[in-house]
């Protein structure tokens, strides 16, 4: 290892040192931030395992699936704030007050409480990962400007980026925080709505009687007509749905919740996947040129020549039975999908810049010094087009969003009786110009609020990153995904 | 190098991205994890059978013989034949009958969004920052954002329940149609009768040809919602340009020159502003393809997106390969045409970076 870095030039002393000189702010900052995460210990360390058990359900043989199981049934015991126990929502009224709701308050209010601390919770979690950096900044950074600052500077003052970013925010406190938010649970609204029982107050007898949440729900079903659980409404048992319930009587909200865990998962990662394949193509092609360049192009045209909603539906349905299929419902199918199909454009949005980068002086002085390519690539090259990934990243993730919905309104994709938003949408299809108009209505509303919330985020970001650019490139067209 | 040595090249090019897309669609098809043969035959699955069927497609061949066999058969275009959806019937017919619908529906949905989003964004462009501006921006911007599909099931609901909510019913509105169906285009059959029958041809629909009034009709609401993505892109694109082009030297020379302000909005700024805007509009054609799956499916049209669907759905493998390889030289045709048509309209651009 001959090459020196920048940093090793300079008689700088590392982050720690600095952090030991004064400790203060630092300190105050880890604080109050270990004291976020302490409450929520136990939601976290739940999360966790569950990812564990995916990432283990995958394997073949499934290796160690129980024991990620028991950790997380063990992680439940950790108390947690906001939690559904702690506020819980789900009770009866025995004819004089509520019971088992939080201090006596209707379920809706409970319900409320909850979901707005959540909420609450989430936005002061990002906001103390922000004073994280201007801690940094102001205390243990050398430089007292860099161009960094002067982006971040600009998109504060980017209304549109922020209301990008405020959505998006939401929509992330919504994938994160679901089983907290949603006025019922997972296993008892969905997956196993027969296993779970539910109290109820019966008048007649004066008594309490239990009942199991699949009976409930086929007494609340919204179906049009005089069966209707709409928003913000109670059903016969008393249970309280912020935005109605299915036809077949399952509460939407915790639908929804669930079904952005989904959407979030399965764009994040292809578009994290793609932007590594066409980060990694981007460097090599505009380092080496040529032939590489000629073929890659040859291949990621060959890709984009294929419609891709269409190869989504014939890869969704010829893979349908087989085990990747089977692996996080069908989502991993897709992110692997999405991952193929999306790198072309992404690398096409980088390719300019990285020609242009790999003929500045500093590329070539490096090259003159000795410098292995690899290096070259990853210090000189690639922070220059990591903002350019960013970009046309946040942009094509409303794409994959509307894609996914676009095919399990189909019935494809993802297995049923896993939350989609698009799903909601083929369930209420029927009974859109009905009483319970909410069932596609509100999930279509939500996919539409997310993508203009990313749209208005790229914009942001590019607005930050690159002052200079008028918006609005061909590319664009590629966003929409077609679906 | 020339516009024409350019064309060539790209041309030429385009031939490796053909094999390349088509090799893609056999290796999944064919040696995917469905075996067509008994996605064909499904529940009447028996050996015999699936060795005439083996026979007929070729399966029985090696793998080389297989890939080269399809790959022939594609490029001279021996489409070969639905198995499934209309046994027996050539690829060809198939096309025939269908690909007429989604031409239909694709070309409404090209032109309807043009008459829309263009005006509107020139009109953002040239009233920058009023509050007409905000509405139109943001108005394309949501629009963008919306899920074909979603809006397809709204609209489809809306009309369908027109007389309810709003006491007037679009199914009888100038000429009776229902509101989801494929769109008759007999009297396309006979061009003749636009002047020799013109009532006939333009508004009748009583005679089972259709008429264009009620065809266009069928596809009015499917068109708006398949061209509603690109209806928000022109019109941000074309403000864009608009607000360009207004700031450039030459439109401030003009001014200097005392021109009239009509004759530099059309004559200078709109011209000009209409470059940025061919790439958007050829590559609808992008969208058009791949969202008439869905948009056709809630529609019911009976168009290739919904052609290809129903093949997929019900195992017609050797259907669906022919389609995908139809789409992939569509896409090709399509993006070939947009380099061409940018050169012809601004020769700076282009082939000389290459």
């Amino acid at each position: 290892m001959s090459e020196l870095s920048p940093r090793d030039t300079e008689d700088e002393e590392p982050l720690r040192d600095r952090i030991a000189a004064n400790p203060r702010p630092a300190a105050i900052w880890a604080g109050v931030m270990g004291a976020l995460l302490v409450v929520e210990a136990g939601a976290l360390v739940h999360m966790f395992f569950e990812g564990l058990s995916i990432v283990l359900g995958g394997l073949p043989g499934e290796p160690a699936v129980a024991l990620a199981e028991s950790a997380m049934a063990a992680a439940s015991e950790i108390p947690t704030l906001l939690s559904r126990e702690l506020i819980p929502n789900q009770g009866y009224h025995n004819g004089s007050q509520w019971v088992g709701t939080f201090m006596g308050l209707s379920p809706g209010v409970s319900w409320a409480i909850r979901a707005s601390l959540t909420t609450a919770y989430g936005f002061v979690f990002i906001w103390w990962l922000w004073r994280g950096y201007r801690v940094y900044r102001t205390h243990y950074r050398y430089a007292d400007w860099t161009p960094r600052d002067d982006q971040f500077d600009r998109f504060s003052r980017h209304s549109w980026g922020k209301f990008g970013l405020i959505v998006v925010i939401l929509f992330v406190i919504m994938a994160v925080f679901a089983p907290t938010l949603g006025p019922t649970t997972l296993e008892q609204n969905i997956t196993d709505p027969y296993s779970n029982t539910i109290e109820t107050w019966d008048a007649e007898n004066q008594e309490v009687v239990e009942i199991t949440a699949g009976e409930a729900n086929i007494g609340s079903g919204s179906k049009g007509g005089s069966s209707n659980v709409g928003p913000l409404t109670y059903d016969d048992f008393e249970r309280f749905h912020p935005f109605g319930t299915l036809p077949s009587g399952k509460d939407l909200f915790t639908f929804m919740m669930y079904g952005s865990r989904l959407s979030m998962f399965i764009a994040l990662s292809s578009i994290v996947i793609s932007g590594f394949i066409a980060a990694g193509l981007a460097l090599a092609t505009a380092y080496y040129k040529g032939l590489a360049d000629l073929v890659t192009v040859v291949v990621s045209d060959s890709v984009q020549a294929i419609p891709v909603l269409m190869l989504a539906i014939l890869i969704a349905v010829l893979f349908s039975d087989h085990w990747i299929a089977g692996l996080y419902n069908g989502g991993v199918l897709l992110v692997l999908l999405f991952s193929v199909v999306y790198w072309p454009f992404l690398w096409r949005a980088v390719r300019g810049p990285s020609f242009q980068v790999s003929e500045e002086d500093w590329v070539d002085a490096a090259k003159s010094f000795g410098q292995r390519p690899r290096t070259i690539m990853q210090k000189h090259m690639l922070p220059y087009i990591v903002g350019y990934l960013l970009i046309y990243g946040s942009m094509s993730l409303g794409g994959i969003i509307v894609s996914v919905a676009g095919l399990s309104y189909l019935g494809i994709g993802i297995t049923p009786p896993t939350p989609e938003w698009g799903r909601a949408i083929n369930l209420g299809q029927p009974y859109v110009a009905s009483a319970s108009w909410h069932i596609a209505l509100i999930p279509g509303l939500m996919i539409t609020l997310v993508v203009t919330g990313l749209n208005a985020l790229g914009d942001g970001i590019r607005d930050a990153i690159d002052p200079q650019s008028e918006g609005g490139t061909a590319d664009e067209a590629a966003v929409g995904g077609g679906a | 190098m020339s516009r024409w040595s350019y064309f060539g090249r790209r041309l030429a090019l385009s031939v490796p991205v053909i094999v390349f897309g088509t090799t893609l669609t056999f290796l999944m098809i064919y040696m995917g994890p469905i075996d067509p043969v008994s996605a064909i035959l499904g529940q009447q699955y028996t050996p015999d059978a699936a060795r005439r069927i083996e026979q007929n497609l070729g399966l029985n061949q090696p793998f080389w013989g297989q890939y080269i066999d399809f790959m022939i058969n594609m490029f001279t275009f021996d489409l070969g034949r639905s198995w499934v959806i209309s046994p027996g019937t050539t690829a060809v017919d198939m096309l025939t009958i269908y690909a007429p619908r989604t031409i239909w529906l694709g070309f409404w949905a090209v032109l309807i969004p043009l008459f829309i989003g263009i005006p509107l964004g020139f009109y953002a462009g040239l009233n920058p920052n009023t509050w007409n501006d905000y509405i139109a921006s943001f108005g394309g911007i949501v629009w963008r954002a919306m899920p074909n599909f979603w809006l397809a099931v709204i609209l489809v609901s809306v009309l369908s329940q027109s007389k309810q909510l709003f006491g007037w019913e679009w199914a009888s509105f100038i000429v009776q149609t229902n509101i989801v169906t494929p769109p008759t285009l007999d009297f396309l059959a006979q061009p003749l009768d636009a002047i020799r029958d013109p009532h006939a041809f333009w508004i009748d629909n009583t005679d089972g040809n259709g008429s264009f009034l009620a065809a266009l009709k069928q596809t009015l609401p499917a068109s708006i919602v398949l061209g509603s993505a690109s209806m928000g892109n022109e019109m941000r694109i074309g403000r864009t340009a608009v607000l360009e082009t207004i700031n450039s030297n030459y439109v401030e020379t003009a001014r200097a020159k005392g021109l009239k302000n009509s004759v530099i909005v059309w004559k200078h700024v709109f011209r000009n502003a209409l470059i940025p805007l061919v790439p958007i509009i050829t590559g609808e054609a992008f969208l058009l393809l791949g969202g008439s799956v869905l948009v056709e499916y809630v529609f019911a049209i009976n168009g290739l997106g919904y052609l290809f669907f129903q093949a997929i759905m019900q195992g017609d493998l050797p259907l669906v390969g022919t389609l995908m390889y139809i789409f992939i030289l569509l896409l090709v045709a399509i993006n070939i045409t947009q380099d061409l048509l940018y050169t012809l309209i601004d020769p700076r651009v282009g082939y000389e970076s290459e």
